[in-house]
């Protein structure tokens, strides 16, 4: 598809859309068409937003998939069904074969997100094989609507979190695929390392309600950092820079 | 910024809690006077010195046990739910072992 014709998508047009649509919409943002739902591919200048991305920068990820699993058998039943995961490693994340991220947030409690891509034949084959894992003791939890997703990328990401959050995410200590799941501007968020590319890259995902007051506190704090919203392309080009 | 050492998720600030209170003995509904039931309720016995208390860690939903000194307010240990059960089963019975 053309660019031009990507691009001419608006949010309200599509049944499932960014809990920060609005917000996007009026910083100018471009939309593109993934799996059925508007996301912000630039605001600008892909190039400049890539240099802004690896200063700092705040991409909406919430229109790609994701799912969650939770119950004694869950994290059995995924490692069945080829999920590189282990229940006993509560906090961890594991890239899979596709780029996308299984995250263990407790032995018996999973999240899985799509790659950057928005490919969502993971997601998806999970959530349809799940109605047979009942008797498995596996339960579905559709976090598409519950959970905002964020990115914070590049080399200020670190200092600028410190502002918000009182983990220890220096690289030396919170390495990638560590998970954290505490207060981020007073909301409760699960923070996981996730780099893109070379840069470090932390993917935030909290109650979808707060999503943007999130949106705005977390541009507040990157305003001395010089940071600002960046596209999904910006992303997926850094993404592409080690490949 | 008090820090609370979660069984689960490591050092955190104290902020990211909730104290549920005392671990105590659940009297039995069928067998316990109104009296009984009353003060298990609605009574604290507000021990001076350590005291064993369910705390919740917010973001993760979790619950485990703390042992905090009262008068200094220093938290002495944390553990998981599973440790009390393996150590005596139900609350009553850790309570007289331990």
């Amino acid at each position: 598809m053309p660019e031009s014709d990507q691009l001419s998508v608006r949010p309200a047009a599509f049944a499932r859309r960014s809990f920060v649509y609005r917000r996007l919409e009026s910083a100018g943002a471009w939309f593109a068409e993934i799996g059925g739902a508007a996301v912000a591919a630039r605001f600008g200048d892909t190039a400049s937003e890539v240099e802004t991305a690896r200063r700092l920068g705040l991409a909406d990820l919430s229109p790609l998939p994701r799912v969650g699993f939770k119950g004694a058998g869950a994290m059995d039943w995924l490692a069945e069904r080829g999920v590189t995961i282990d229940g006993s490693r509560p906090n961890w994340s594991w890239r899979q074969g596709d780029g996308s991220l299984a995250i263990a947030r407790s032995n018996t409690e999973s999240l899985i997100l799509s790659n950057l891509s928005g490919n969502r034949y993971l997601c998806d084959r999970l959530e349809s094989e799940s109605n047979e894992g009942m008797e498995a003791r596996v339960y579905v939890l559709p976090r598409y609507d519950g959970l905002f997703w964020f990115a914070l990328t590049g080399s200020c990401a670190v200092a600028c979190m410190a502002k918000v959050c009182g983990v220890d995410l220096r690289p030396s200590s919170f390495v990638d695929g560590a998970v954290a799941q505490t207060s981020v501007a007073g909301l409760t968020t699960t923070v996981v390392r996730c780099d893109i590319g070379i840069e470090n890259a932390f993917y935030l995902l909290g109650d979808s309600a707060s999503a943007e007051f999130f949106w705005d506190a977390l541009l507040d704090a990157m305003r001395e950092f010089r940071g600002d919203a960046v596209g999904l392309w910006s992303l997926q080009a850094l993404q592409a820079e080690v490949k | 910024m008090k820090i609370m050492p979660c069984p689960l998720n490591g050092p955190r600030n104290i902020s990211e809690f909730v104290c549920q209170g005392e671990v105590e003995i659940e009297p039995d509904p069928a067998t316990a006077s109104d009296r009984d039931w009353a003060d298990h309720l609605f009574m604290l016995d507000n021990e001076a010195g350590v005291v064993r208390e369910w705390w919740y860690h917010v973001p993760t939903s979790y619950w485990f046990i703390a042992e905090r000194n009262t008068v200094t307010d220093e938290i002495v240990r944390t553990y998981p739910t599973e440790e009390l059960i393996e150590r005596g089963g139900h609350p009553a019975d850790f309570e007289s072992k331990s």
